[in-house]
């Protein structure tokens, strides 16, 4: 650091004696100092001596700093006089009274800065506590130590300290070595290799100024200037190009096996003399320069060298008198001149190999500073190990870290789970031990059936196959998968039909024998019909109690909202539908005896008819179902293109088919003959045809039944029906699909209904008109009329439910019933001409209807009544005008007359904020401590008579501005038990802390696991386990 | 015949089906059958703060053998049972504390005061007295009685290691044969040379070294604590004194946290307990207050979330890692100062040494039952426990939960404490108060611990 200035100084002095070819070189120095310069600075002023362990950046800036300057001095060609007053000042420099004369110079200025830091350093650290130390020596080793520091990377010497501590082993060994504690030798272990070199240094440097170098300079200036610089004790690393080279050097030397210390020193001036063209080559003005002031330089170089033998020599008597300081400026000592006498050991290579490192820093020629006071050395050794224990110490910090934010620890922390051993680890550990086993596994290797033996052929197998190809397998697996499943599916459908069909067949037959025989029988089945009667109304009663026997159930609804429905639950549907029918009709059948009864029996044949062409008609449904599903199949991907899955397809349908056609042969010849058969079914079903489009397409679509399905003949029923199409639409809404009657037999009846209904909402009292309705639903369903009315609103608001989609189609159907209402009568005449049926069976097929729509309308609840009331009230206040809406309105003022609750609310409210508002109480006590008698003036109230209450002011209430709400300021007492003052400490904020608190922890209100979780202890220990510490885990 | 009719229960419903099933309980899922939930439940925690005060039964045994102060304690590692104590008569006795019986017990295994014993390993003993000598001791109980008495000859150490100073404490390294001692010096020791291997000591000390631990986690890291105030890191990695610190107060014991390796207890005179990170000793990571005297002896639970303390007021104090206040407070009538202090392998239980030469066993958790418990039981402690917990912050729950009933002396002195403290508080606001603005400045309860950190 003191060094750092001396060539700064020759320069001042140079600009004052102002040789006008200097000044050109002079501005470039500066400038180049002054960058410098301003990087030092910016990298933080110097401190401390001491510190310089701790920083290293600072102490690297300070060097390169150093080099430059020094570089500059040194290709600077300077005067005599002032070069060997620079020197001077460099000798004295090291000593404390050159503060003063430094403070003497008035040029210093950009350096002042360095000046003070470097004096300030020296001041603090060494005069307060080591006076009694050697300046030079101490000051030098300090600059010196920072050499040294910088050529050897600290890093290094902390490698090999964290070494140290990392392998604990190894400093267990290294204790082990250390037998005697004492500080010196923990010192030298602790291993600042600049000392090892520093000794080394010293023993070259010893001998070093009167080498060959003296020789070389006189001839070779250029290359003696390096070479002094070399020598000189800070300057070793003068220039940056020369100290990469030193570098290069120490880089190089461990690498090169059989490089000698002697082939150092033959190939030094060489070296050097690249070294030197090097540097001249880089600097340009100092090479200007050069030949100029040649003669003046040489002696001055001359006399730089003989003085700074001197001052070496001073230098090295500031340290401890010891056998190094025996032989000064004899020959140069190296380490092979040690070496020479253990020349006949075998031991010499290996000892020559492990010298060489020492050797190589040798070489660069530098003398030894004094060591540090000892106390400063302990410190920074201290502060140094200090660090390395952080370090491993810190080691831990993420593992205490996790331990600190764990929710839960089960203590001990590193214990071995037990674990259970899983099947496939047996297997992989399975050894065969006895024969019986041997045998077996035997058997299996030579059949290759091992587990890794079918690994790997799968694995041959698999490798040729991308991910994609894996995925399409899998999916034609689950198509197949799917495929066969549906087959099965269709296979026991139509076997059910199947049996259903002939089952009934059977019935009916039977029946009709009994019939036959128990024709004398009359008068006994009234008696046994009255029975029947009795056991058929249980029935129905408990059928009906299951509600399995209509669609308005919530499952029935549920599956309607649904939109689709898979082949069983519309199986189920039908089922159910089925039932409601049977029912229904066992009750017609009692109401309508004969009608029914003559019917049944005439139409016996038919009825089988029915069966069978029920059974056809589900089969035909089957199949077009299977064919849209085929359908669907092949749009979806082209998998069933494939052969096989054609091959299983058709398999698989010619097998259903099969069962179909052994069924409908079955079914045909049972009852006619085949070829008559055949066209009676064909004829059945082209009859059935139209309705059949209806229906299967209900059920094709899946979707529940609604308008959008319907075909012409419904919609002249909604034309017929014009003012309230919804009815209609109701009726449509409600048709069971099936067995059911088709709905065209429906039209001529409903028409009457529809026309009543328009009467019936023209009821001129608002408030009787729910009530009408709702007795007329709970009437008997022998009152058609009043119940339809009923019917009709309710299906508009069910409607009205519907999705939007449908909306539309409503729309288009109103639209439709308005145009058509001329059609009507024309339609009507039409409609009983085209259905191709009996007229008694449609008149029973239509009171079927009106039942079913009944049965709907009576399960449905109240409300919905009431709100079809009210939309009655709506319209027919559309219709009869304003009046009856005046009037309406006029009623209900009338009934609330006098109910002034706003007011009175606010009244209330105003009363409770007076209450609690604070008040002024005067307490004053007439007559006391007044005057009395006529003429007194009343004083004002004393105000300590004046008692304030305190209060809640109104603005800060918690309803001010609040116009519907009263909220009560009073505490409650025993909701306070339940809360709490301050926000209690881990919690943040209030909504944090009421939530921890929200839900109870107990059972009653936790499931079992949720119990176990909100109680489980954050800390769980075993018992009677053995805690240990935590270890490091290797 | 007589109809006999009979009401059946199936055992099923009421029964595990298997052993290790729970007990299957019938109850009513629907919320509104269980009403006002946080009622009951503060009601339940309400009774849990009552039960958890009404069975807090903490003092288990008394183990007796020592006629003076009970110094030091250690147990042996790897071990529940075993525990080994010194005492000022030179007594040392290795206790199965399970048991109460005396695995070995050596009248006069020194001269004078047994300032520290530690295990080495599995069987042998160290210890060492005032009498400037450590001993091994082969633990290995041979010829002891049904009455506990020895043979008639007294024990022979199997090696004595001389040392220049009287001894005020030893610590064994975890792993390696190694053991420190503290003097005047730190020494490190090989178990098989005679003569230590290594003196660690800061250089300026004059200090006699009072306790030295080894971490137990970084073992190669130690210790120690002296009589000029003094708290000192060593290594013997490299074999230095790294760092004191001085205090305000001497400390009078330290330990390691065995889960927190850069923590560190240290004991006070000045009635406090600190734990030090290593990594930044300017100020303790946390201060515990609660004695009313000097703090002589602590030691970590070996979980590292609790920790022990006995004190010159005759309390044993169990301590919740990172809470400073409200600590576990244990007396007895006849216990005197405490000289020692130690948590069990398992962290279940505490043991102190007192003055009145008797080691003490203590529950670590007042009210925990012991012995077995089934599962419905425990489920129904954790509930508690939680209750407790979730509802510390009533008013009610937390008193009952916070109040300690201590004897009279230490609760005097408290209150003598607090108004103390309260003075001096005062007077520093008032003369703070007084002072230009802004001259002194309040300095936090952390900052004032330390006095330097040396390097």
């Amino acid at each position: 650091m003191a060094r750092s200035q001396q060539p700064s100084k020759p320069f001042k002095s140079g600009t004052r004696s102002s040789s006008s070819s200097q000044k050109s070189f002079n501005a470039s120095g500066y400038a180049k100092r002054k960058s410098l310069k301003s990087k030092t600075l910016s990298s933080g002023s110097l401190g401390d001596v001491y510190e310089y362990q701790t920083d290293k950046v600072r102490r690297g800036k300070l060097k390169l700093k150093l080099e430059k300057d020094e570089i500059a001095g040194a290709g600077r060609p300077m005067d005599e006089d002032d070069g060997s007053e620079d020197e001077g000042g460099a000798a004295s420099s090291l000593r404390p009274r050159l503060l003063g004369e430094n403070d003497d110079d008035d040029e210093i200025g950009e350096d002042e800065d360095e000046e003070i830091d470097s004096d300030e350093a020296f001041e603090e650290s060494d005069e307060e506590r080591y006076a009694g130390f050697s300046f030079a020596g101490s000051k030098k080793s300090g600059s010196k130590k920072k050499i040294q520091q910088r050529k050897k990377p600290v890093k290094s010497a902390h490698l090999e300290e964290v070494d140290l501590n990392e392998d604990s082993d190894d400093a267990q060994l290294q204790l082990a070595g250390e037998d005697d504690g004492s500080e010196e030798e923990e010192e030298e272990e602790e291993g600042d290799p600049d000392e090892f070199i520093d000794v080394l240094d010293m023993l070259d440097g010893r001998g070093e100024p009167q080498s060959e170098d003296d020789i070389k300079k006189v001839d070779k200036r250029g290359h003696h200037e390096v070479r002094a610089q070399v020598d000189d004790e800070d300057e070793s690393a003068s220039s940056e190009e020369d100290d990469d080279e030193e570098e290069d050097d120490d880089a190089d030397e461990p690498i090169e096996p059989d490089y000698t210390p002697s082939d150092l020193e033959d190939e030094d001036p060489s070296a050097l003399a690249n070294l030197e063209t090097f540097i001249t080559n880089l600097d340009a003005g100092r090479k200007r320069k050069a030949p100029e002031d040649e003669p003046f330089t040489t002696q001055g170089q001359q006399d730089r060298a003989t003085r700074k033998r001197r001052l070496l020599k001073e230098q090295t008597q500031v340290g401890v008198e010891n056998e190094f300081a025996a032989q000064p400026g004899s020959m140069k000592l190296n380490i092979d001149d040690l070496l020479a006498p253990l020349a006949p050991s075998t031991t010499l290579q290996s000892l020559k190999k492990s010298v060489k490192v020492l050797t190589s820093t040798s070489n660069k020629t530098k003398t030894l500073s004094a060591p540090l006071p000892q106390r400063t050395q302990e410190k920074l050794d201290r502060e140094a190990a200090y660090e390395q224990t952080k370090g491993e110490i810190d080691k831990w910090s993420a593992t205490m870290r996790r331990i600190k934010e764990a929710e839960h620890l089960s203590f001990p922390l590193q214990a071995e789970s037990a674990g259970k051993v899983s099947n496939l680890e047996l297997a992989a550990k399975f050894k065969p031990t006895t024969p019986l086993e041997s045998n077996i596994s035997t058997l299996l290797k030579s059949a290759q059936m091992r587990e890794q033996d079918l690994a790997h052929t799968e694995s041959l197998k698999m490798n040729h196959l991308s991910v994609q190809e894996v995925a399409e397998r899998r999916a034609e697996l689950g198509r197949m998968r799917e495929l066969m499943f549906r087959a099965e599916v269709k296979a026991k459908r139509v076997a059910r039909i199947k049996s259903k069909a002939f089952r009934r067949l059977r019935k009916k037959a039977r029946g009709k024998e009994k019939g036959k025989l128990g024709d004398g029988e009359e008068e006994d089945e009234g008696e046994e019909g009255e029975e029947a009667v009795l056991k058929r109304e249980v029935e129905r009663a408990r059928e009906r109690a299951t509600l399995r026997h209509k669609n308005t159930g919530k499952w029935a609804r549920g599956m309607k909202g649904r939109g689709e429905v898979d082949g069983d639950q519309r199986r189920e549907i039908n089922e159910m539908l089925e039932r409601g029918e049977r029912l229904r009709r066992r009750v017609q059948g009692r109401g309508s005896d004969d009608d029914s009864g003559s019917d049944e029996e005439s139409g016996s044949g038919e009825a089988e008819d029915t069966i069978r062409a029920g059974a056809f008609d589900e089969l035909r449904r089957l199949e077009e179902g299977g064919g849209g599903e085929e359908v669907q199949g092949k749009k979806g991907k082209s998998v069933f293109e494939m052969k096989f899955m054609k091959d299983a397809m058709a398999r698989e349908q010619r097998r259903a088919d099969q069962m179909v056609d052994d069924f409908v042969r079955e079914l045909g010849g049972g009852v006619e003959g085949d070829g008559e058969d055949e066209e009676e079914h064909e004829h059945e079903t082209d009859g059935r045809s139209h309705s059949h489009d209806v229906l299967s397409q209900r059920t094709g679509g899946r979707a529940s039944f609604r308008p959008g399905n319907m075909t012409g003949y419904l919609r002249t029923v909604t034309s017929l029906a014009s003012d309230t199409s919804s009815v209609t639409l109701k009726s449509t809404d409600l048709l069971p699909d099936g067995t059911s009657p088709s709905p065209i037999t429906t039209s001529p009846l409903v028409v009457p209904r529809a026309v009543y209904s328009p009467e019936l909402n023209t009821n001129p009292n608002p408030w009787l008109a729910p009530l009408d309705k709702s007795t007329a639903a709970k009437k008997k369903h022998e009152v058609a009329v009043g119940k339809e009315s009923g019917g009709a609103e309710k299906s508009k608001n069910k409607l009205r439910k519907r999705v939007k989609k449908r909306e539309e189609e409503r729309e288009k159907e109103r639209e439709d019933a308005v145009v058509d209402v001329e059609m009507s009568s024309v339609l009507t005449l039409g409609g009983g001409g085209s259905a191709g049926k009996s007229p008694t069976k449609e008149k029973k097929t239509e009171s079927h209807l009106v039942v079913n729509d009944d049965d709907d309308e009576g399960e449905d609840s109240e409300v919905e009544a009431q709100e079809a009331a009210l939309q009655e009230k709506g319209k027919g206040r559309r219709k009869d005008g304003q009046v009856r809406a005046f009037q309406q309105r006029e009623l209900v003022a009338r009934a609330f007359a006098g109910d002034n609750v706003v007011r009175d609310f606010a009244n209330e409210k105003r009363r409770e904020m007076e209450a609690d508002a604070p008040k002024e109480v005067d307490t004053t006590l007439a007559g006391w401590g007044s005057w009395g008698g006529s003429g007194t003036t009343k004083a004002p109230p004393k105000p300590y008579l004046i008692k304030k209450l305190a209060g809640i002011d109104p603005k800060s209430r918690a309803d001010y501005n609040k116009r519907h709400v009263v909220i009560s300021e009073k505490k409650d007492k025993k909701a306070a038990k339940y809360q709490v003052k301050d926000l209690p400490y881990p919690y943040t904020s209030k909504a944090q802390f009421e939530r921890s608190m929200d839900t109870p922890l107990g059972t009653e209100w936790n499931t079992r696991v949720g119990f176990q979780r909100g109680t489980l202890p954050k800390v769980v220990k075993k018992m009677g386990t053995v805690i240990t510490p935590l270890e490091k885990m290797s | 015949m007589v109809k006999i009719s009979v009401l059946q229960h199936a055992p099923a419903t009421h029964l595990p089906s298997r052993p290790g099933d729970p007990t299957p309980t019938s109850r009513n899922l629907d919320p509104l059958m269980h009403p006002f939930a946080k009622a009951r439940e503060r009601t339940r925690a309400l009774n849990a703060a009552k039960m958890e005060r009404i069975f807090a039964k903490p003092f288990v045994a008394a183990l007796e053998g020592h006629i003076d102060a009970v110094e030091t304690m250690s147990r042996r590692p790897e071990s529940l049972t075993v525990v080994a104590s010194g005492s000022w008569d030179g007594g040392v006795i290795v206790h199965d504390i399970a048991q109460r019986t005396k695995l070995l017990h050596v009248e006069a295994a020194h001269k004078g005061k047994v300032s520290g014993v530690c295990f080495a390993d599995e069987t042998r003993l160290l210890s060492c007295g005032t009498d400037r000598n450590i001993k091994l001791w082969d633990t290995k109980s041979e010829y002891v009685d049904e009455n506990g008495a020895g043979p008639s000859e007294p024990r022979k150490p199997l090696s004595i290691f001389p040392g220049k100073a009287a001894f005020n404490s030893i610590d064994h390294h975890r792993t390696d044969p190694l053991f420190a001692t503290a003097s005047s010096i730190v020494q490190v020791w090989d178990e098989n040379k005679s003569a230590a291997i290594s003196n660690l000591t800061f250089p300026t000390s004059t200090e006699t070294i009072s306790a030295v631990r080894f971490n137990l986690s970084e073992s190669s890291v130690l210790a120690s604590i002296g009589s000029d105030r003094t708290f000192t890191l060593y290594d013997i990695r490299t074999g230095k004194a790294e760092r004191r610190v001085i205090m305000q107060f001497r400390s009078n014991a330290l330990s390691w946290s065995p889960t927190f390796p850069t923590s560190v207890l240290l004991a006070s005179e000045d009635h406090n307990l600190y734990t030090f990170d290593v990594r930044s000793l300017n100020e303790p990571t946390h201060i515990y207050k609660g004695h009313v005297a000097a703090v002589t002896s602590c030691d970590w639970s070996p979980t590292g979330l609790e920790f022990v303390s006995g004190g010159w007021d005759r309390t044993v104090r169990v301590w919740k890692e990172g809470v400073g206040t409200q600590p576990e407070v244990y007396h007895t009538k006849r216990m005197q100062r405490v000289t020692s202090t130690l948590f069990t392998a398992d962290a279940r239980f505490v043991l102190s040494g007192s003055d009145d030469g008797n080691l003490r066993m203590w529950k670590a958790k007042a009210s925990e039952k012991l012995g077995i418990l089934d599962s419905r039981e425990r489920a129904a402690m954790e509930y508690r426990d939680s209750l407790k917990e979730r509802w510390k912050f009533d008013p009610q729950v937390g008193r009952i939960s916070r109040t300690r009933h201590v004897p009279k002396p230490v609760h005097k002195a408290s209150q003598l404490k607090r108004t103390m403290l309260d003075a001096r508080r005062v007077k520093e606001e008032r003369r703070r108060k007084h002072t230009r603005a802004g001259e002194s400045k309040p300095k936090a309860e952390r900052k004032k611990v330390v006095v330097a950190e040396q390097t």
